[in-house]
C-alpha cells in the first residue's frame, strides 16, 4: 500500500500550538465558555440506593426557593426523551434500555431520579438536597460472583440469570490440543473495577440559537458526531438542527467516549425553555457515574510442551457490565475485546473461549483506555511466566518460542483478526538488551532478595488492536460505531490551509500533528495549515478519537483529500507553468517544476485563480481549492510493543517501586516521536495505577465506598517511573499512510509487566499474583501467607 | 458582603454570598479561567493559587475569607509583552503538558518550589509536585521541565547579577 | 458539589470570636485554614449555620517560646511550624512531623491547631500532640481550660470542644534535655499522602547513651492516635541498638489494633505498627539531636 513519503513534518518531534493558549490558561474547557445571562444551571438528584422502586417524589421544596425554575422527574422527562438504547447488535445478547432519568426503579448508585434547573449552580445544588424522594429498598448484587449465583436478584426482570450476554466460539482442535504429550496449566486472574478519572470532570451546555430551532450543544466528549447522532435520535429532532462542539477537554482516556443521559437532558431542556442550559459535574458524580472498565475475571487454561510451546487456550472470561448497557460501546466491548485480543503475538492456533457479561447494580461499565487488552494480556502473560516457572524456561525464552515471525507474517490469529505487519521478537530482543535482562536473571540465582529488596522484572510482550475500521465494530455488535472518519481540507483564497477533521482530541496535540500531516499531503508550510475538530458544523462524520484510531483513520481520510488537493493543485500549477503535473513538486506553500525550483507560483497565487479572482481556468476545471474524503480503516491494525518493568518489593511495608521502566515500541510510522512518547508515559502510569493502587470499590449493598480522590488513589509523581523508550517504524501496509495506533498502548503494556514484576520479585516466597490492584496490604499476605 | 482582593496586580471590589468559593470567583466574578476545579476537596491541587505569595487550593477557600490579600493566578504568571515566563517556556519545549487542565496548578506549585530551591534533583522534584496529580503525561516530562526551568532560573539570576555589578 | 449557605464573621479579635461562639452554638464552625473543613463543605458531609473565620484575628496567629513550651495559637500556619526556629529548636518531633501533613500548599494555609481539632484518625499533628502530652487550650466567652491531649481526642473525628468552646492554642512542651532525636514515619497505598499508619517518635540520650524519656505513638492503629507504652518502656534506660529497637517494634505490634478498611486489613496495619516503630527509632537515631 501507498506509504507517504518521507519528509517534511512527519516523523518532526515539532512543539505544540495548543501549549501557547494552555499554558497561559486560555484554554476553553467546558466550564470556561461564556453563559448567557439566563442559563439555566442543572443539578442532579442521584440515587442513594443500588436497587429500589421509587415510591414518592416531591418537587414542591425544591421549587419553592428562589432562583429554581423547574424540577423534573422521570415521568416528566419521559414526555421528552427516549430511554438510552445502545442498539447492540450480536448474537447472544439481550439489549436494555435506560431510562434517561429513572421512572419507577433505580438499579445502582448514582442513577438520576430528578433534573433541577435553577438561576446558578449553587442555588441548583441546595434545590437538588430538598427534593425528596422516597424508595422500597430492593435486594441488588454488586460483584459479578454475587451475581451469578442462582436465584440472585435480577438487575432487569427480563435479563435472566444477570447475563446480558453470553458468547462461545472454538476453533482449530482444541480438544485434540489438550491431549497426548503435553501438559496443562489453569489460572484465574481477576481485575477490579477502575476508570478514567480525568483531571477535569465532564460537563455539557446546550445554546438555542438565538432564531430557529437549533441548539449548539458544548460537551465534554471524544465522540461528538456519534453524540449529536444519538442525542439527536433521542429527543426526536433533526440531526441538522444540532451542531456539537467539544471545547478543550480536560482528559479523556475513553470515559468520555460515552454518550451520557446529561447530554440528551440539557438538549432537552434546552429545547423545551428555549434558554440555555448548563450542567458541570462534580468529582464525587464523576466517580460515581462516569463508565467503569475492567471488572473482569479471566479463567484461562493453556496446553503445551514440555519445550514452553502452547498448544493450545481456553478462555472463560466474565465482566461486569454494570447496570445498563451504556452507549456506544456498550456491554460487549470488554467481553468480545479480551477474547479477540488475547492470543497477543503468540502462535495460538486451537483456542476456544467462553465469554459473558454480567449485569450488577453498579455503574455502567463503558471503555477505558485499552479495554479488555490490560486484562486479558495480564492473563496471557502471566500464564507464559506461569509456564516458564513450571518448566524452569526463562520467560522470555518462553515467550520467543511462541512468537509468530516475520516470515509467518501477515498472520491471521485465531478469530480472523488480521495482523498484516509486526516486529514481536524485534522488540522483545531490544527491549531485552536495554533492560540488562540477562544480567538481572543472572543476578537472580542468589535470590530475589538483593539489596534489602525483592526485585522482580515482569515482560508484557503485546499486540495492540488499534483504527478499527466499520467491519471490526460490527464484528463486536457495535451498531452505534460508524468506523469511518473524515477529513476536508481547504487552500483559501489567501494560500493557506484549512483543514477539519472528524476528531476530538483531549491532549493528543491533535492540532499540530494533523498539521504536519496536511502540510505534508499538500506540500504547505506547517506555520499555513489550521486544524479544526470537533465541531460537527464544520467536521464532516466520522467516529471521534477512541480506541487509538485518529492517525491510522483520520491520517487515512486526510491522506485521500490531501491526494485530490494536492492534484488539482499539481493541475493548475501545470497548466500555468506548461509542463505536465508530474513535472510539480508542491513544498513550502509553492509549486514548482522538479529540478528547476525558481520556476514556480505560490499557493496564494493558485489558490486566488481557482477561486475566480484571476484568469478562467482551465477546461473542465471547477472553482474552488478543497476536497472532502472519508476513510474506512481495515477492520483492525495491529501495533506492537514490549514492556518491560522491574520493581522492587520492600519485605517489611509490601510497598512496590518502580526502579526502572522499557518500552520498545512499534506504532508504524510515527508523526510526531514527541507526542507517541508523552502517550506511552501517560498510559504506562495509568497503567501503574491500575496494578498498583485504584480500584472502585462497592460494598454488598453496592455502595461505593470511595468516590472521592481521598480514597480512590491515583499515582502521582512520587509513584511514576523515568522512562526509556525506543521506537521501532513497521509500517502497516493495509492501511493508508502506515501509520498504526499508540494512544492506548501505555496502559496495555503496564498492567501485565508491573503484575509479571511483582510476581517475580516474589518468586522465591511462591505467592501466586494474580489480580489487581496489588495494594501492599494484600502483597503483604502473599509475603506471610494468607490468615 | 463586600470584598476587595488584589489579583495579578490589580484591585477588584465585589459583592460576594459567604458561601462562593475562591475558584469560582476568580473564574466566574473575574473571568480569570486558567485556575481549574478537578475536585473540591483538596487533592487534585488543578485549582493551585498563590495567596500572598504562597500555594494555596482555592476550592478550598471562601472568597470572602481572603480579603485584602494579594493573589496570583496562571494569568499572571507571562510577562507584560504577554510572553510566555521560563516555567512556562521549559514546560512548553520539553512536552510537559498534553489536556492542560491541571497546568496551571503545577505551575504555580513550581514556581513556589523553584524559588525556595533553585537546584534541585529529579528525585527532590517529584517529591514537591507529589501534591498535583495530572493524568495525562506521566509525570516524566514534568520532571525533566522543571529541571530545565530550574537551570533557564539560575541563568537569569546570574545574568541580573551580572548587568547589576 | 458546592457547600450550603452559611452566616459569615471576621473577627478581629479572639474575645470577638467567642462570644460569636458563644451567641451561635452548636451550629457554628471556627474557619481557619479550611483544609479539613471546607471539603466536608463542598462535599455537604457537613452544613455549619455560621462560619467564624479566625483568619483575620492576629492575635491567634503565633508560635511561641515560652521557658517549658511552644505555645502555638489557632491561627497559626501549619508552614509557620515548618519553618520556625524555635520549632525546631524546642520541638523537633513536631518539626520532623510537619513535613508529612498534606502539600506545601495545605501546609501554607492549615493551621497545626486545625488539623488537631479535626482529630481525623489518620491525621499526624496528632500523633505529635499524643506521644508529648501536649495540652489544649480551650478557651469559651468567660473562660477557659485546660486539658491534655488524651483527653481532648475522643473519638474519630470527634474532640471534646462543649458547645461555644474553641481551641484557642495548643501547648508542646520544651525538650529539656541535651540531645533529644526525633523522627515521623508512615506507610501508605502509594508514596504519597493519606497513610494507612504512622508513627511518631522521640527520645533523648542521656550522658551515658541511654535512652529516656521515650515518645511513641501512632495513627492508623484506632479511632484515636494511641501510645506504645510497652515498647516505650523497653526502651527506657536501654542503649539503643538494632536489637532493642526491633524488640519495641514486636511489643508495638503485639499489642496493637488498627482495623480492616478499604485501603489495608487489620493484619497489615497490626505488622505495620513494628515496621513503624523500628523505622522511627532508626530514622530519629539517625537525626543529629539538638544543640
Amino acid at each position: 500500500m501507498t506509504a507517504v513519503p518521507r519528509s517534511g513534518y512527519i516523523g518532526r518531534s515539532v512543539h505544540r500550538r495548543e501549549d501557547e493558549y494552555l499554558l497561559r490558561g486560555k484554554g476553553q474547557f467546558l466550564d470556561d465558555l461564556p453563559e448567557p445571562r439566563d442559563t439555566l444551571h442543572v443539578a442532579l438528584v442521584l440515587s442513594p440506593h443500588a436497587h429500589a422502586r421509587i415510591t414518592r417524589i416531591d418537587v414542591s421544596a425544591a421549587m419553592a426557593l428562589e432562583g429554581v425554575v423547574a424540577v423534573l422527574t422521570g415521568a416528566e422527562m419521559a414526555k421528552l426523551v427516549k430511554p438510552m438504547d445502545s442498539g447492540t447488535t450480536i448474537d447472544g445478547y439481550i439489549n436494555s434500555l435506560r431510562p434517561v432519568v429513572a421512572t419507577d426503579k433505580v438499579r445502582f448508585v448514582g442513577e438520576y431520579v430528578a433534573v433541577v434547573l435553577a438561576d446558578h449552580p449553587y442555588v441548583a445544588h441546595d434545590a437538588a438536597e430538598l427534593v425528596e424522594v422516597e424508595y422500597d429498598s430492593l435486594p441488588s448484587v454488586a460483584h459479578i460472583e454475587q451475581a451469578v449465583v442462582p436465584d440472585a436478584p435480577l438487575v432487569h426482570d427480563h435479563i435472566p440469570g444477570n447475563v446480558s450476554f453470553r458468547s462461545e466460539f472454538s476453533t482449530g482442535d482444541v480438544a485434540g490440543a489438550f491431549s497426548g504429550d503435553v501438559l496443562t496449566l489453569k489460572e484465574s486472574f481477576r481485575s477490579g473495577w477502575v476508570g478514567g478519572v480525568p483531571i477535569e470532570p465532564r460537563g455539557c451546555f446546550a445554546l438555542p440559537e438565538h432564531v430557529g430551532d437549533a441548539i449548539t450543544l458544548y460537551t465534554s466528549t471524544q465522540i461528538p458526531h456519534i453524540v449529536r447522532t444519538g442525542v439527536a435520535d433521542h429527543v426526536n429532532m433533526p440531526e441538522s438542527l444540532l451542531r456539537v462542539v467539544v471545547p478543550e477537554v480536560g482528559g479523556g482516556f475513553g470515559t468520555k467516549a460515552n454518550v451520557y443521559p446529561e447530554e440528551i437532558i440539557v438538549v432537552a431542556l434546552a429545547r423545551k425553555f428555549r434558554r440555555a442550559v448548563k450542567w458541570v459535574q462534580d468529582r464525587r458524580e464523576e466517580l460515581l457515574n462516569n463508565i467503569h472498565a475492567r471488572n473482569h475475571i479471566y479463567h484461562v487454561e493453556a496446553a503445551f510442551t514440555r519445550d514452553g510451546v502452547i498448544t493450545g487456550l481456553k478462555l472463560e472470561l466474565l465482566t461486569n457490565g454494570g447496570a445498563y448497557t451504556s452507549f456506544p460501546f456498550g456491554c460487549t466491548l470488554e467481553a468480545t475485546g479480551g477474547a479477540r485480543m488475547i492470543m497477543g503475538p503468540y502462535r495460538i492456533r486451537n483456542y476456544a473461549y467462553r465469554i459473558a457479561c454480567v449485569v450488577t447494580n453498579t455503574c455502567p461499565a463503558g471503555a477505558y483506555r485499552g479495554v479488555a487488552q490490560p486484562s486479558c494480556f495480564m492473563a496471557m502473560e502471566g500464564m507464559l511466566d506461569r509456564i516458564g516457572r513450571l518448566l524452569g524456561i526463562d520467560p522470555a525464552e518462553v515467550r520467543r518460542r511462541n512468537l509468530v515471525q516475520p516470515s509467518e507474517m501477515p498472520w491471521v490469529n485465531a478469530v480472523g483478526v488480521r495482523y498484516d505487519t509486526g516486529s514481536y521478537a524485534q522488540c522483545l530482543e531490544r527491549a531485552l538488551e536495554i533492560s540488562g535482562y540477562a544480567a538481572i536473571r543472572a543476578r537472580q540465582s542468589g535470590g530475589r532478595l538483593v539489596d534489602g529488596k525483592y526485585r522482580g522484572i515482569g515482560i508484557c510482550c503485546f499486540t495492540e488492536s488499534t483504527g478499527t475500521g466499520a467491519p471490526g465494530w460490527r464484528a463486536r455488535g457495535l451498531a452505534r460505531v460508524p468506523g469511518i472518519d473524515s477529513a476536508m481540507i481547504r487552500i483559501d483564497p489567501t494560500g493557506k490551509v484549512f483543514a477539519t477533521i472528524s476528531q476530538a482530541g483531549s491532549g493528543q496535540g491533535h492540532l499540530t500533528t494533523f498539521a504536519q500531516l496536511v502540510a505534508d499531503q499538500v506540500g504547505a508550510r506547517l506555520e499555513d495549515v489550521t486544524i479544526v475538530e470537533g465541531d460537527t458544523a464544520l467536521s464532516p462524520y466520522g467516529s471521534g478519537t477512541v480506541a487509538s484510531r485518529s492517525a491510522i483513520a483520520a491520517g487515512g481520510a486526510v491522506i485521500k483529500a490531501g491526494r485530490q488537493v494536492a492534484a488539482k493543485i499539481r493541475r493548475l500549477a501545470a497548466d500555468r507553468l506548461e509542463v505536465s503535473p508530474d513535472d510539480i513538486l508542491l513544498s513550502d506553500g509553492r509549486a514548482h517544476v522538479a529540478g528547476v525550483p525558481e520556476l514556480g507560483i505560490d499557493f496564494r497565487q493558485l489558490a486566488r485563480w481557482a477561486y475566480g479572482f484571476d484568469a478562467p481556468l482551465p477546461e473542465g476545471e471547477q472553482h474552488g481549492l478543497e476536497a472532502s474524503d472519508v476513510y474506512d480503516p481495515p477492520m483492525v491494525t495491529i501495533a506492537n510493543a514490549v514492556h518491560i518493568a522491574m520493581v522492587a518489593v520492600d519485605p517489611q511495608d509490601a510497598t512496590v517501586t518502580i526502579e526502572k521502566y522499557v518500552v520498545v515500541h512499534d506504532c508504524g510510522r510515527v508523526i510526531n516521536p514527541m507526542i507517541v512518547d508523552g502517550q506511552i508515559h501517560g498510559g504506562v502510569v495509568q497503567g501503574i495505577g491500575g496494578a498498583l493502587m485504584e480500584e472502585f470499590v462497592y460494598d454488598d449493598e453496592g455502595q461505593m465506598v470511595n468516590a472521592s480522590l481521598l480514597d480512590y488513589l491515583l499515582p502521582t509523581s512520587m509513584d511514576a517511573p523515568d522512562f526509556v523508550i525506543e521506537h521501532i517504524e513497521t509500517p502497516t501496509t493495509d492501511a493508508l499512510g502506515g501509520f498504526k495506533g499508540v494512544g492506548e498502548a501505555g496502559v496495555i503494556g503496564a498492567i501485565p509487566a508491573v503484575v509479571n514484576a511483582v510476581a517475580d520479585a516474589l518468586a522465591d516466597r511462591a505467592a501466586n499474583v494474580n489480580q489487581i490492584p496489588l495494594r501492599p496490604s494484600y502483597i503483604y499476605r502473599l509475603l506471610h501467607g494468607a490468615s | 458582603m463586600q470584598l476587595q482582593l488584589s489579583v495579578n496586580g490589580k484591585t477588584y471590589s465585589r459583592m460576594v454570598e459567604p458561601r462562593y468559593l475562591l475558584a469560582d470567583f476568580l473564574r466566574h466574578e473575574l473571568g480569570l479561567k486558567g485556575t481549574h476545579i478537578g475536585c473540591e476537596h483538596g487533592v487534585c491541587g488543578a485549582c493551585t493559587v498563590l495567596i500572598n505569595g504562597r500555594t494555596a487550593r482555592s476550592c478550598l477557600h471562601f472568597a470572602i475569607d481572603v480579603a485584602g490579600a494579594e493573589l496570583t493566578t496562571v494569568e499572571g504568571l507571562v510577562d507584560e509583552n504577554d510572553q510566555l515566563d521560563p516555567v512556562q517556556q521549559a514546560f512548553r519545549q520539553h512536552h510537559a503538558l498534553q489536556c492542560g487542565f491541571c497546568t496551571p496548578g503545577f505551575l504555580l506549585t513550581v514556581h513556589e518550589f523553584l524559588g525556595r530551591n533553585p537546584d534541585p534533583t529529579p528525585a527532590q522534584i517529584r517529591e514537591a509536585l507529589t501534591n498535583n496529580i495530572c493524568r495525562c503525561t506521566g509525570y516524566a516530562n514534568i520532571v525533566k521541565a522543571v529541571s530545565a526551568a530550574a537551570a533557564a532560573l539560575r541563568a537569569n539570576a546570574g545574568t541580573r547579577q551580572a548587568e547589576a555589578s | 458539589m458546592k457547600p450550603a449557605p452559611f452566616r459569615y464573621f471576621a473577627p478581629a479579635t479572639l474575645a470577638g470570636a467567642l462570644d460569636l461562639l458563644a451567641e451561635h452554638g452548636e451550629e457554628a464552625r471556627i474557619l481557619a485554614g479550611g483544609q479539613s473543613l471546607v471539603p466536608l463543605m463542598n462535599l455537604r458531609v457537613l452544613k455549619p449555620a455560621s462560619l467564624i473565620s479566625i483568619n483575620h484575628c492576629p492575635e491567634l496567629d503565633y508560635i511561641r517560646a515560652t521557658p517549658d513550651a511552644i505555645v502555638i495559637g489557632a491561627a497559626a500556619r501549619q508552614a509557620a511550624g515548618e519553618e520556625s526556629a524555635e520549632v525546631a529548636r524546642h520541638c523537633p518531633l513536631l518539626a520532623a512531623t510537619l513535613p508529612f501533613v498534606g502539600g506545601a500548599a495545605n501546609r501554607n494555609r492549615g493551621t497545626i491547631c486545625g488539623s488537631l481539632a479535626h482529630a481525623d484518625p489518620l491525621a499526624e499533628l496528632p500523633a505529635c500532640a499524643i506521644a508529648l502530652e501536649a495540652e489544649f487550650v480551650l478557651a469559651r466567652a468567660g473562660g477557659r481550660r485546660t486539658v491534655p491531649a488524651r483527653q481532648f481526642f475522643v473519638a474519630e473525628l470527634t474532640n471534646c470542644l462543649d458547645s461555644g468552646e474553641m481551641l484557642e492554642a495548643v501547648r508542646f512542651p520544651s525538650v529539656r534535655d541535651a540531645d533529644v532525636r526525633a523522627a515521623f514515619v508512615e506507610v501508605g497505598n502509594r508514596k504519597h499522602g493519606f497513610a494507612v499508619a504512622g508513627v511518631a517518635v522521640q527520645f533523648a540520650l542521656d550522658a551515658a547513651g541511654r535512652c529516656a524519656d521515650v515518645r511513641i505513638a501512632g495513627i492508623g492503629f484506632g479511632p484515636v492516635p494511641r501510645r506504645f507504652t510497652s515498647s516505650e518502656d523497653l526502651l527506657a534506660g536501654a542503649r539503643p541498638s538494632e536489637a532493642v529497637f526491633l524488640e519495641a517494634g514486636k511489643l508495638a505490634s503485639g499489642e496493637s489494633g488498627g482495623g480492616s478498611d478499604i485501603h489495608a486489613d487489620a493484619a497489615y496495619r497490626k505488622a505495620m505498627a513494628g515496621v513503624l516503630v523500628e523505622r522511627a527509632l532508626r530514622k530519629a537515631l539517625s537525626t543529629s539531636g539538638r544543640a
